[in-house]
């Protein structure tokens, strides 16, 4: 057993607008000499500690709850998951 | 005497703003959209309540680097008087004028509803008018206006006097159940050094004909008679 | 699914041969996409216009009745208001905050495409029981979508109301309803009249959206799978906010002519529709189109339902000036076409004519006649068992203050801000309707959205009527003068004939009381099929009423909380023994049955006129209708908000023979508790016996802080006013606690 930590990051799909990026990325940055800058999405980010016996239990334990908890919705969201070492 | 209410993209409040200034305070009020506002052609500013930009990131950051608050560094400087309003403090906040942050709500949610506010400071160009200790009724609306400062930030405006309203029940008492948002010490408003610059989450213009107060009041008068009135030369504005 | 032009169209065989009639020949398959959206029940209620004829379109106050995008009425001053309601309900089922984000989206367009000043904004909802997770979940995130939406474009939401029941569980109701200002004068019509004028899309980009995977016969059209495309639109308030004021300043400009906004059925149902209603035709390059992909085929654009997009008609002297306005406001503009003397619809791509269709075929669809049969479950419904009287009335009556349907809804309205606009005079929570000043000016609009379903669905004419009645006496309790409404019918399928008999039963409900009480319907909408498709379960019929009044001067205005000790308490109009349907005999005994409140015109219309003559002179000290829970719930709320007590005898209050119970919670129509200052006593007799109006004293406020109902002498229900309030307060916020 032991503290795994995964990163989950919840955006809107590609294939869905996102109005918050392109005015970050319209009004923000291309306005103030970052031009170069091509996309921006933006998401919410979640750091969960989750206690498992092994980094395969605690990718599906989180999987299975940002499902069932609905902390993402899947008609309009898409919802990635990082192993980001043990604590 | 002339005061520019200025309209950002995604401003919401500024009609109401410049509705009571002409038709309630009697004083010639201008809107000025963002790309053309320049300092030299008004005595006074007001950045208004609204979502400019959408709040996108996070409220007031985009508007905070428009060409306008360039020169409404300069007013500042010059001493004129510069009135943020909501999202105008936020406007404030993120450039640079006004000290501190601010955050969501702590309850996570918009929270539309009248408050009860102290007046801490009656020497600003915008409260002299009112008396210390006095008890205002004003709403607020909003999704981030939880004031943030470090310790040190925090220890600063009140040794400066810079705190200008905090949130009270009706008699005054700033106690922790009359703070609706999570601010830190009940703070509400707040001003520069020079008590010319002030910010305030709650709505004065929303607030200042007894029509819309329920119980016959129109405190955010206070805020704006104040100014005209610094204006006329009739006050000295100074925190201490 | 048949095949027109090579494509799968979703219409009968039937309608398929009749657009090849029309047409005199085989349509390609983008004039088949076309004709596919445009003949859709969304599009066209090819269902049930034949139904709604019959709804009163005209009256005194009524400037544009429905045809056009809003209705429009006159409140005096040289001002109209623009109002219309729509619903959102299957997106909202699936994606509730975009759902009813969006929908809020589509509302402010419909009223702006007016030219009026969008002012205010209502949201009747319904969902399953507050019990259920999933119905909390939904309950919240429409609500944060509502709000976010509404909050970011600086239009209040003053107004709403939320049922709670479980036939809404998996088919909640999202509907939201906009009001809009305007001079008289400086209204624009959807409509392009002028050959020769310029057609400008504005606003966002066209894409994919909207699109549902129509096969050809030999190939796919979409390039990405449904999978990876949403289903609900993301809403963009910051966009439509400054397309709000970019519109409003362009229409000063002079040079717009037209305005209609892109919604369903997109680019095709916009300028089909202004075309026919101006009598002329255009002819569009949609290679101009701004597009968010560079691949989209001419189906695709004519077919896109991408938000945030407006059409204007330009007069190309002004163009330059509109041009103006767009680029101050960073939003992108393209002329796409122009007004053609000819009615029909010819679109270009690349220079190639690619369709070309009369506008008649896509704007006036042929009507769909349904049957309709009048359903069992209503026998035995009317006729159930009396369940026994509780022992305990008091506790009776708290019960049913904490219960969904009539606990406080604070919680939801403090996330909307309903104070922006310096017009919000009479608030959220303090009356039965909201009134809006005109800025000034010495009066202002009441607004109200009502609609009992459970009434409905015993008994659909009377409910439908019902609801108009409601909505009316919450204007009139304000002491405003309603003038016309606009109704979202929410159904279930309509192919099913008790389905449909509901619907036309409603209406025709509906049309009576419009009738009746001189109230026009100047607008309106249908949702069907809000049905589960595994249970075959649907919605109870809610046919949600919006009304408008008009209140001048202002200070004739009245709120609900009781206002001095002292003062007397009347009651207007006799209770009935009505049990079928109310809240007490829902919450209380679990029951559904029985035979709902009946409907007299003439009861309805001598109340109406009591209450405002006696507001107008200036005898009203509060008021307040009755509605779910009866007269008792009805003084309670008066109590509860104001913090008064109550002392009241209520033995001349009953018309018939009738348990304690029935007497308390019958909902029983045409009634309003009042209170007044008792020097006013004589004068307010006066006018409930000229207009034959029942009146009684029924009791006085006091400060003891009780609230005592009595009957003969004897007390029937004795509570704390301070529990009743933490009774009704608390049920909301504990329920949405944690999600």
């Amino acid at each position: 057993m032991g503290t795994y930590v995964l990163e989950v990051v919840i955006e809107n799909k590609p294939t869905a607008r996102d109005p918050e990026g392109e005015t970050i990325l319209r009004d923000l940055m291309h306005r103030n000499g970052f031009e170069m800058v091509r996309n921006v999405r933006t998401g919410k980010y979640l750091r969960i500690e989750v206690e498992a016996g092994s980094s395969e239990e605690a990718r599906e334990i989180v999987f299975r709850m940002c499902n069932d908890l609905r902390i993402f919705n899947p008609v309009i969201h898409a919802c990635s998951i990082k192993e980001a070492g043990r604590k | 005497m002339k005061i520019a209410v200025i309209q950002f993209p995604g401003s919401n409040c500024d009609l109401d703003t410049v509705y009571v200034l002409r038709h309630v305070i009697n004083v010639d009020a201008e809107l000025v959209w963002h790309r053309e506002f320049k300092a030299d052609a008004y005595d006074a500013v007001v950045l208004p309540g609204g979502f400019s930009y959408g709040d996108a990131l996070r409220a007031g950051v985009i508007a905070a680097y428009s060409p306008a608050m360039k020169h409404v560094k300069e007013m500042a400087r010059e001493g004129k008087p510069v009135l943020g309003i909501c999202n105008g403090f936020q406007i404030l906040v993120e450039a640079g004028l006004l000290p501190g942050a601010l955050l969501r709500n702590v309850t996570l949610t918009f929270i539309c509803k009248w408050v009860y506010l102290k007046l801490e400071n009656d020497r600003t160009a915008f409260t002299w008018k009112g008396r210390r200790g006095q008890v205002l009724k004003m709403p607020i609306a909003h999704n981030e206006g939880c004031y943030f400062n470090d310790e040190k930030g925090l220890r600063e405006l009140h040794d400066n006097g810079q705190v200008v309203f905090r949130y009270s029940n009706a008699r005054g008492e700033v106690v922790p159940e009359a703070n609706p948002n999570g601010s830190l010490d009940n703070i509400a408003g707040i001003c520069n050094l020079e008590g010319n610059v002030l910010g305030l989450m709650p709505h004065p213009e929303r607030a200042s004909e007894p029509i819309l107060s329920g119980n016959g009041s129109h405190d955010g008068r206070i805020i704006f008679e104040s100014m005209v009135e610094f204006l006329r030369g009739e006050a000295v504005a100074t925190a201490r | 699914m048949p095949l027109l032009g090579n494509i799968e169209v979703d219409l009968t065989e039937e309608e398929v041969e009749k657009v090849r009639k029309i047409l005199g020949r085989e349509p390609n398959p983008v004039e088949a996409g076309m004709i596919d959206v445009m003949w859709s029940e969304h599009c066209s209620y090819k269902s049930s216009r034949p139904v709604l004829r019959i709804l009163p379109k005209e009256g005194g106050r009524v400037v544009v009745g429905p045809g056009y995008d809003a209705g429009v009425v006159d409140v005096g001053g040289g001002y109209v208001a623009v109002f219309k309601i729509e619903s959102h309900n299957h997106p909202s089922a699936i994606d509730p905050y975009n759902g009813a984000a969006t929908g809020i989206g589509g509302i402010i367009r419909d009223i702006l495409c007016m030219g009026a000043r969008p002012i205010a904004l209502l949201d009747p909802l319904r969902f399953g029981s507050l019990r259920s997770p999933h119905s909390r979940w939904l309950l919240k995130y429409v609500v944060k979508g509502i709000g976010d939406y509404g909050n970011c474009t600086g239009i209040p939401t003053v107004a709403g109301e939320v049922e709670f029941d479980e036939s809404f569980e998996r088919n909640c109701l999202v509907n939201v309803a906009c009001v809009g200002l305007a001079r008289r004068g400086e209204l624009v019509l959807a409509r392009a009249d002028k050959p020769g004028d310029l057609v400008v899309l504005v606003g966002g980009a066209t894409g994919r959206d909207g699109i549902h995977g129509v096969t050809f016969a030999s190939r796919t059209l979409t390039g990405k799978s449904e999978e990876e495309r949403p289903a609900v639109q993301v809403g963009d308030p910051f966009t439509k906010k400054l397309i709000i004021e970019a519109t409003l300043e362009a229409v000063r400009t002079g040079a717009v002519h037209g305005l209609k906004d892109l919604g369903g059925g997109g680019l095709t149902c916009a300028s089909s529709e202004m075309s026919y209603k101006g009598g002329k035709g255009m002819e569009l390059e949609i290679s101009n189109v701004h597009l968010r992909e560079p691949d989209l085929t001419p189906f695709e654009i004519m077919l896109s339902e991408s938000q945030e997009r407006m059409l204007f008609i330009v007069d190309p002297k002004g163009l330059d000036k509109v041009a103006a306005v767009m680029d101050k406001y960073g939003l992108p503009w393209r002329v796409i076409g122009k007004v053609i003397e000819k009615e029909e619809i010819i679109v270009k791509f690349r220079g190639e004519v690619v369709a070309r269709l009369p506008t008649k075929i896509l704007a006036d669809p042929p009507v769909i006649y349904r049957e309709a049969g009048r359903p069992r479950y209503l026998d035995e419904l009317l006729n159930i068992e009396v369940p026994p009287m509780p022992k305990d009335l008091s506790a009776t009556l708290m019960k049913l203050l904490s219960s969904e349907n009539i606990a406080s809804k604070e919680w939801i309205y403090q996330q909307y801000d309903h104070e922006v606009g310096v017009r919000s005079v009479l608030k959220c929570g303090e009356g039965d309707a909201a009134v809006m000043r005109i800025l000034g000016e010495d009066r202002g609009i009441a607004l109200s959205s009502d609609c009992n379903s459970r009434h409905c669905y015993l008994d659909p004419y009377g409910g439908g009527a019902g609801a108009v009645a409601e909505a009316c006496r919450n204007i009139a309790s304000v002491g405003a003068e309603p003038i016309a409404i606009v109704d979202c019918l929410n159904f279930g399928n309509p192919e099913k004939p008790e389905v449909f008999w509901q619907f036309k039963e409603v209406v025709r409900g509906i049309a009576d009381m419009c009738n009746a009480l001189n109230v026009p319907c100047v607008g309106g909408n249908v949702s069907f099929y809000n049905e589960d498709e595994v249970t075959g379960r649907a919605v109870k019929p809610s046919p949600v009423v919006v009304a408008l009044g008009v209140i001048e001067p202002l200070s004739r205005m009245v709120t609900m909380p009781f206002k001095r000790q002292g003062d007397e308490i009347l009651m207007i109009g006799e209770t009935l023994r009505e049990m079928g349907g109310t809240e007490y005999y829902y919450v209380i005994h679990g029951v559904e049955g029985g035979k709902p409140p009946s409907v007299n015109f003439e009861r309805e219309k001598r109340s109406l006129r009591f209450i405002l003559e006696a507001a107008r002179k200036g005898l009203l000290k509060a008021a307040h209708d009755c509605s779910k829970g009866g007269l008792a719930v009805a003084l309670a709320l008066m109590s509860v908000k104001s913090g008064f007590g109550v002392e009241a005898e209520l033995s001349c209050v009953a018309a018939e023979d009738m348990r304690l119970d029935e007497l308390l919670f019958s909902e029983t129509h045409s009634r309003f508790i009042i209170s007044a200052d008792s020097s006013h006593l004589e004068d307010i007799f006066q006018i409930a016996r000229k207009l034959e109006v029942p009146l009684s004293r029924i009791g006085v406020v006091c400060e003891d802080g009780m609230f005592t109902l009595k009957f003969r002498g004897e007390p029937v229900i004795s509570c704390g006013v301070e529990d009743m309030t933490s009774a009704w307060r608390s049920t909301l916020p504990n329920a949405m606690r944690g999600g």
